[in-house]
C-alpha cells in the first residue's frame, strides 16, 4: 500500500492486496457465506426466532457491547490490538453518571463522557507517542481504574439520589434508544474511516507504524484520537449500563471487555491492525447476538453458548490469517 | 549508560518504596488491632482472625466486611485482611493464612470445590476454620464450624412470592423463567432445591427456563431479553433473579420489550437477596419482592461466633442465619436493614 504524507491511501482500507488471487475464493466471504446459511436454516427451523419481538431482542442484546467493539474497531485498525480496561472503565463511567444525577442529565452524561474518553485517551497518548505495550499497559490502566472504582463506591453499589436517565431506557418505535446510538455510532465510525485524513492514516498506522512515522504521519495523535473515539463509546455503554440496571457496582463491566473484542474478531477485522471496518464490527456483534439466541431458543445452556462464541471467533481470526497470509504472497 | 542505568535502578527503587510506603499506610484502616475496652477485650487481645472472604471490589463482601471489623473492632482481636475477588487467589491466600497459623480462619467459599482440598490441609495443620455464607464442599463439612446463610429458605420465599403475586392478579395459570447465579456453586443449588419445593405446590405454575446468569447484571439483562422475546408477553407471567441485581435488569428487559410490571396484570418480579436498589424497586411496585440475606446480619453473627468460639465457650458447629422474605408488606421492617450494599 502506497503512503502519501497526508495520509491518503491507495487502495481501499479494509481490502488486502490481492495480488495472483483474484481467482481464488476469498475464505473470509467463504465462511461467512457458509455460516449465514446455517443460520437461516437453523433459524427458520426455530421456533419463534423469526418473529418481530425476537428480532428486537437481538438488537436490543447487541446494543451494549456493540457501541463498546465500534470503538474498539478504530483501535484495533490503528495497530494498538485491544484493551483490557474497558469493564473497569465502563464501571467508573457509570459510577460517576449515576452519582452526578442530581446536577441534571446533560451534565452527569457530560461528565461520564467526560471520564470515558480522559482515561482511555490517556492511555491512547502513552500507546501513541511512547510506542508502550497496549496489552501491558492496560492490564495497568485496568487495576487502577478498578481500583479507583472500589476505592471511591467503598464496594457498595452506587445509585442515584434523583434518577434522571429513564429517558436512556426508552423506546422510541419499539427499539431501545441504545440501538439508535449503536448505529448512530457505527455510522459515524465509518464514516471517520473512510471519508477522514485521520480515518485513513489509523489504517496506514495500523498497517505499518513504522513506515507510517517514516512516511511523516502523526502516529501519536492519529492514536490518540482512536481511543478517544474508543473512551467516548465506551463512556455511552456505562451509561446505558448505569441506566439499565438502575445501579453500579465493580461487578457491572461483567466480560464487556472480552465480548467487545470478540465481536470486532466476528468482524473481520485484524487484531494486528490495518484491516477492519466498522460494519463488520456491526456485523460481527449482531452474528454472536443470533447465534446466542438460536441456542437459547433451542435450550442450549450458557457454557455452550459462550464456546460456540469462542469457536466462532476463533475460526475468523484462523480464517482473517490465512486471508492475509494469503494476500502477501 | 552507566549514568543511565543508575538512574533507572534509582528510579525503580524509589517507585519500589513508594509502593510498600502506601502499603503500609493504606493496610492500617482494615489490619490494624482493633480498638480494646469492650467485654472480652483482655481475655481476646493477643488472638488473630485470618478473614479469607469476598473482596471489597463486592458489594456484599464489603459491607460485610466492614460490619465484621466493626464488631470485632472492641475485642482486642487482630483482623488480617486477606480477602479476595476470585477463587484461585483465594485458595493462595486460604493456604498462606494456614500457614501463619492464626487462631481462627474465617473463610467465605468462592469455589467450593476449590477449597476442599486446603480445608483438609488446615485441619491436618490444626487451624480451625469457620465457614460463612455458603456451606463447603460435603467432603468437609465435618472439618469446619460455619455460620451459614438459609439458601434454601431464600429459594422458598422467592417461590411464595411468585405464587402469591400470581394468585393475587387471579391467575390459574402461568409460566415463570429462571435467571439462577452460577450454577456450579452450592448455594445456586440450595436455592433451586427450596425453590423448586414450593413451586411444587402450585403445579398450575410452571418454570419454562432455567438459565444461568452467572451473577452477572449485564448477563441477566441480555438473557432475560431474550427469553421474554421467545416466550411473548402472553407466554410469561414470572420471573426470579436470583440476586436484586439481577432482577432489576430483568424488569428493565422487560419494560423496553412491552411488558406491563407488577400491578394486576404485570410480570411479577421477585429475587432473594436483597439490595438498597431491590428495595426502591419494591417501594416503586415493580420488583413484588426478594429475602434478606444482607451481609450486615450475617456479619454481626459471625463475629459474635467468632468471640464465643476464641474465649473458649464452644459454639454449635453449625449455625444458620434467619431469613426474611420481604415483600411491600413487610418493606419497612427490613428496608433499612437491606440497604447497605
Amino acid at each position: 500500500m502506497m503512503v502519501s504524507r497526508s495520509g491518503r491511501a491507495e487502495a481501499p482500507p479494509d481490502t488486502p492486496p490481492a495480488t495472483g488471487a483474484r481467482r481464488r475464493p476469498d475464505p473470509l466471504r467463504l465462511a461467512a457465506g457458509v455460516l449465514v446459511l446455517i443460520l437461516l436454516a437453523a433459524g427458520a427451523s426455530t421456533d419463534r426466532f423469526l418473529t418481530l419481538d425476537n428480532a428486537r431482542a437481538i438488537l436490543a442484546s447487541t446494543a451494549f457491547v456493540g457501541i463498546t467493539a465500534i470503538g474498539a474497531t478504530l483501535v484495533m485498525i490503528a495497530g494498538s490490538a485491544v484493551s483490557l480496561a474497558v469493564s473497569q472503565t465502563a464501571t467508573v463511567v457509570a459510577m460517576i453518571f449515576l452519582a452526578t444525577q442530581p446536577l441534571g442529565l446533560g451534565t452527569s452524561l457530560l461528565l461520564a463522557l467526560l471520564c470515558g474518553v480522559t482515561v482511555t485517551a490517556v492511555q491512547g497518548a502513552v500507546i501513541g507517542y511512547w510506542a508502550a505495550n497496549p496489552i501491558v499497559l492496560t492490564i495497568a490502566a485496568g487495576f487502577a481504574t478498578g481500583g479507583v472504582a472500589t476505592w471511591i463506591s467503598d464496594g457498595t453499589t452506587v445509585s442515584a439520589e434523583v434518577p434522571r436517565y429513564d429517558v436512556l431506557n426508552s423506546t422510541p418505535l419499539g427499539l431501545p434508544l441504545a440501538v439508535y446510538v449503536l448505529l448512530a455510532v457505527t455510522a459515524l465510525a465509518q464514516w471517520t474511516l473512510r471519508r477522514t485524513t485521520a480515518g485513513r492514516q489509523m489504517y496506514l498506522v495500523g498497517e505499518n507504524r513504522a513506515a507510517a512515522h517514516a512516511a511523516g504521519l502523526p502516529v501519536g495523535r492519529v492514536t490518540v484520537v482512536a481511543w478517544a473515539f474508543f473512551g467516548a463509546c465506551i463512556g455511552l455503554t456505562g451509561v446505558f449500563l448505569a441506566s439499565f440496571n438502575t445501579g453500579a457496582n465493580s461487578a457491572l463491566g461483567g466480560t464487556l471487555t472480552l465480548d467487545a473484542i470478540a465481536a470486532v474478531l466476528a468482524g473481520g477485522t485484524a487484531i494486528a491492525g490495518g484491516r477492519g471496518s466498522a460494519l463488520r464490527t456491526l456485523g460481527g456483534a449482531l452474528l454472536i447476538s443470533i447465534i446466542s439466541d438460536v441456542l437459547l431458543l433451542r435450550g442450549y445452556s450458557t457454557g455452550i453458548q459462550i464456546l460456540v462464541k469462542g469457536l466462532l471467533v476463533l475460526a475468523v481470526v484462523l480464517t482473517v490469517h490465512l486471508r492475509s497470509v494469503r494476500g502477501r504472497r | 549508560m552507566f549514568r543511565t542505568r543508575s538512574r533507572r535502578a534509582g528510579t525503580a527503587a524509589g517507585s519500589l518504596a513508594l509502593v510498600l510506603l502506601a502499603s503500609a499506610c493504606g493496610g492500617a484502616d482494615d489490619a490494624g488491632p482493633s480498638a480494646s475496652g469492650a467485654p472480652g477485650a483482655a481475655q481476646l487481645k493477643g488472638k488473630t482472625v485470618a478473614l479469607v472472604g469476598y473482596g471489597k471490589a463486592n458489594s456484599w463482601g464489603a459491607y460485610y466486611n466492614q460490619v465484621f471489623n466493626e464488631q470485632l473492632a472492641a475485642t482486642g482481636v487482630r483482623i488480617d485482611d486477606m480477602t479476595s475477588m476470585d477463587p484461585g487467589t483465594q485458595v493462595q491466600k486460604f493456604n498462606q493464612s494456614v500457614a501463619q497459623k492464626p487462631d481462627l480462619i474465617v473463610l467465605a467459599i468462592w469455589d467450593t470445590a476449590a477449597m476442599a482440598v486446603p480445608i483438609k490441609k488446615a485441619k491436618q495443620a490444626g487451624v480451625p476454620v469457620l465457614v460463612v455464607d455458603g456451606r463447603p464442599d460435603p467432603s468437609v463439612q465435618n472439618d469446619v464450624m460455619s455460620v451459614l446463610s438459609d439458601n434454601v429458605k431464600l429459594g422458598e420465599f422467592a417461590a411464595q412470592n411468585i405464587i402469591e403475586g400470581l394468585r393475587g392478579q387471579g391467575r390459574r395459570s402461568g409460566n415463570v423463567i429462571v435467571l439462577t447465579g452460577t450454577k456450579s456453586m452450592l448455594v445456586t443449588q440450595d436455592r433451586m432445591q427450596g425453590f423448586h419445593k414450593v413451586m411444587a405446590t402450585a403445579p398450575e405454575y410452571k418454570v419454562v427456563a432455567e438459565e444461568d446468569a452467572n451473577w452477572d447484571p449485564t448477563l441477566s439483562g441480555k438473557i432475560a431479553q431474550q427469553l421474554l422475546a421467545r416466550f411473548g408477553k402472553d407466554g410469561v407471567q414470572a420471573a426470579y433473579g436470583m440476586a436484586d441485581y439481577m432482577a432489576l435488569p430483568i424488569v428493565q428487559a422487560a419494560k423496553q420489550a412491552g411488558f406491563p410490571i407488577g400491578g394486576t396484570d404485570g410480570l411479577i418480579v421477585t429475587s432473594s437477596n436483597c439490595f438498597k436498589a431491590g428495595i426502591e424497586s419494591i417501594r416503586a411496585g415493580e420488583l413484588y419482592g426478594t429475602a434478606t440475606e444482607d451481609p450486615g446480619t450475617i456479619a454481626k453473627q459471625t463475629a459474635d461466633y467468632t468471640v464465643r468460639f476464641l474465649s473458649g465457650q464452644k459454639p454449635p458447629q453449625s449455625e444458620t442465619v434467619k431469613e426474611e422474605r420481604v415483600t411491600k408488606a413487610t418493606l419497612d421492617q427490613f428496608a433499612e436493614q437491606c440497604s447497605h450494599a
